[in-house]
């Protein structure tokens, strides 16, 4: 066993680390309050190669791999998490792009990706649900040349700036996943969802309505949809919402941290008083515990195995990293007392954000269902 | 016009963690244990600076530094900024160098590597700060040299035009290839690595030289050629004193004067 991450590895966090504390943190609490998503701070991670992580550089990609993916969002979630967000749901298309799409389809859509030009939304959940995705109600059905897609699509992360978006539909006896750039008629994002956390982060309802996709915007088999974007939220989505979850729990532990050793009570520092210094060992032992979770994700990824293969093992590091990211705000709450309701603490951002990556990428009781079926078997 | 440069590289202690360095009063050295090291920042500016002239005028950027083996690390940094090729300068018998002892083995590495058309380094080292490694190689090597450097500009022929910060404004000077540069922070915003250059790093050279490999003369090098010793190694007291003056207003300010010139002096 190895545990050393490499030397690229390292500096590729020293790099992350340094670029979200420069272009993230000074303006992190107001890209919340004013709902502004720091797209210029994306198109600058895309030139830095941060983007494309995952993709190949044929099509402009850096390909190092996922566990470097892991410790990316890890690294930007611990100053910003909604840009981490955006990752862990811009790069589930990328993904698909890549493993998935036609020769025409890549060159067409993945460089400018890479580069930060464009942006690209997945959209599989629906108002009747988002992990049973058998209930599916989009159509797709098959006009000459063309799709006519009906139907609409609920909590689309940056559904709405999106210049492409990846998405599932009925069709026939199974379903497809399709592409439909921005300003195709018949497909619009006629709201933006009110949301407790991610403050930033464009999450839309989309609207198709009678909405012409040409055949060639089809993305791997025919009637495999659902398949296929499972597999891109298992190998992407899911590991992205874990090191989410781990950069907020980390990010908020070190805002604590701070805050108990610059607090006096009794005439020290609290953080010399055993409770605290209690709470804070369970924090750092719990996100310590999530991290080693995230990176064994990441790792078997690149050791090329399947996301079905390790579904449970992807399951666990989201499970627990979110619960981890969840705890420790609430606990850094505590210590903090009133300060840590005050935005200016760094900490309220968080706590929203942690809350917010309950449901993301799979409910916590959905991934209990799938380590649990692969117990009980 | 195609032009080498040399850059010099310092590991140093992350400023970040400089409250977790401590003393140790037997060998009379800080002790930086577990202390993660990055580049010297101003060294970063002057990396910065030498890729910018090298993507003007094309030629090579060398990163050099003398360090324990551990200072490979700023180096592949160093590497995956952008810097051609890197040249690390690791013996024991550098150890316990001075600022003219590391200057000189600085030099002879430099020598070593052959032609070259400019220098550059940070104006200062953020650990010890004396900002006198630059001008002292400058010296070995018989080539002028400006401190403070905040713009470069380039003449025709073989001369440059440098901005050098002073006190209360600056000053230009002329200065004629080779030469050796230590820029100040102002002169530019240094990049990051890219992920993709990150990923090259690896391949790129890095050559490890001993004392012997760059004709280093024993006494001229680490503790034997150092003519500055530390002799003794304290730590700063930062505890605050409160005396409260009392009297008619022209006493107090009196006392305060002798108090204060008291002091000063002692």
């Amino acid at each position: 066993m190895d545990f050393a991450p490499t030397r690229e590895q390292e500096m590729l966090r020293d790099m992350v680390r340094a670029f979200a504390e420069s272009e993230l943190a000074p303006n992190a609490l107001s890209f919340d309050e004013k709902g502004e998503f720091p797209f210029e701070a994306l198109k600058k991670a895309a030139k830095l190669g941060l983007v494309g992580i995952i993709n190949s550089k044929e099509y402009g990609g850096s390909d190092m791999g996922h566990l470097a993916r892991m410790i990316m969002i890890e690294e930007i979630s611990r100053v910003y998490p909604p840009l981490g967000f955006y990752f862990q749901t811009g790069q589930i298309g990328m993904y698909g792009l890549q493993n998935f799409g036609s020769d025409e389809q890549k060159k067409k859509y993945l460089p400018p990706l890479c580069q930060g030009d464009t942006v690209m939304a997945w959209a599989l959940t629906e108002a009747t649900g988002g992990s049973d995705a058998s209930t599916l109600q989009t159509t797709a059905e098959l006009v000459g040349d063309e799709y006519n897609v009906n139907g609409r699509k609920v909590f689309i992360t940056a559904g709405e700036t999106a210049d492409v978006v990846g998405f599932v539909a009925k069709a026939g006896d199974g379903t497809n996943l399709l592409l439909v750039e921005k300003g195709t008629p018949g497909f619009t994002t006629p709201r933006r969802e009110g949301r407790l956390g991610l403050g930033s982060i464009p999450v839309s309802e989309l609207a198709f309505t009678n909405c012409r996709i040409p055949k060639e915007n089809l993305v791997g088999q025919e009637g495999r949809g659902v398949r296929l974007a499972l597999a891109g939220i298992g190998a992407v989505g899911r590991p992205g919402a874990a090191a989410v979850s781990l950069g907020i729990a980390q990010g908020a532990y070190e805002v604590t941290l701070r805050f108990a050793k610059e607090r006096n009570l009794y005439g020290k520092p609290i953080v010399q008083l055993q409770a605290v210094q209690f709470a804070l060992v369970n924090m750092n032992v719990e996100i310590e515990a999530a991290r080693w979770l995230c990176y064994y994700t990441g790792w078997l990824l690149d050791q090329g195995k399947s996301p079905g293969e390790i579904g449970s093992d992807i399951a666990r590091a989201k499970l627990y990293a979110t619960d981890v990211a969840n705890k420790v705000c609430l606990k850094a709450a505590e210590i903090m007392g009133g300060y840590g309701l005050i935005p200016e603490y760094q900490l309220v951002r968080r706590l929203r954000d942690a809350l917010e990556m309950l449901p993301a990428a799979g409910a916590q009781d959905v991934q209990r269902v799938i380590i649990g079926g692969a117990i009980a078997r | 016009m195609s032009l080498n440069i040399i850059v010099c590289i310092k590991q140093v202690p992350h400023p970040e963690h400089f409250s977790r360095i401590t003393l140790d009063p037997i060998r009379q050295t800080i002790s930086r244990e577990g202390i993660p090291a990055v580049i010297n920042p101003p060294d970063l500016h002057a990396l910065e600076e030498a890729l910018r002239i090298r993507e003007e005028f094309s030629g090579k950027v060398t990163a050099i530094s003398m360090g324990p083996p551990q200072a490979k690390c700023a180096l592949e940094e160093a590497l995956a900024i952008g810097a051609d090729d890197a040249v690390l300068l690791c013996d024991k018998s550098f150890a316990g160098a001075d600022t003219l002892a590391t200057a000189y083995s600085l030099a002879c590495g430099i020598k070593k590597l052959g032609r070259f058309g400019l220098i550059l380094c940070g104006n200062e080292t953020i650990d010890s700060g004396t900002g006198q490694v630059g001008p002292q190689l400058a010296e070995f090597l018989d080539i002028p040299h400006v401190t403070s450097v905040i713009q470069i500009a380039f003449e025709q022929g073989s001369s440059l035009i440098v901005k050098q910060a002073l006190e209360e404004g600056y000053m230009k000077v002329r200065v004629k290839l080779p030469a050796m540069l230590a820029v100040a922070k102002g002169i530019n915003q240094p990049r990051l690595p890219t992920v993709w250059a990150i990923m090259e790093a690896g391949s790129k050279e890095m050559q490890i030289w001993g004392a012997s490999d760059i004709g280093a003369t024993q006494d001229m090098i680490g503790l034997e050629g150092s003519p500055t010793h530390v002799t003794g190694i304290f730590e700063r007291d930062t505890t605050r004193r409160r005396e409260i003056l009392e009297g008619p207003p022209r006493q107090i300010a009196k006392k305060a004067v002798n108090r204060l010139h008291e002091l000063i002096t002692t």
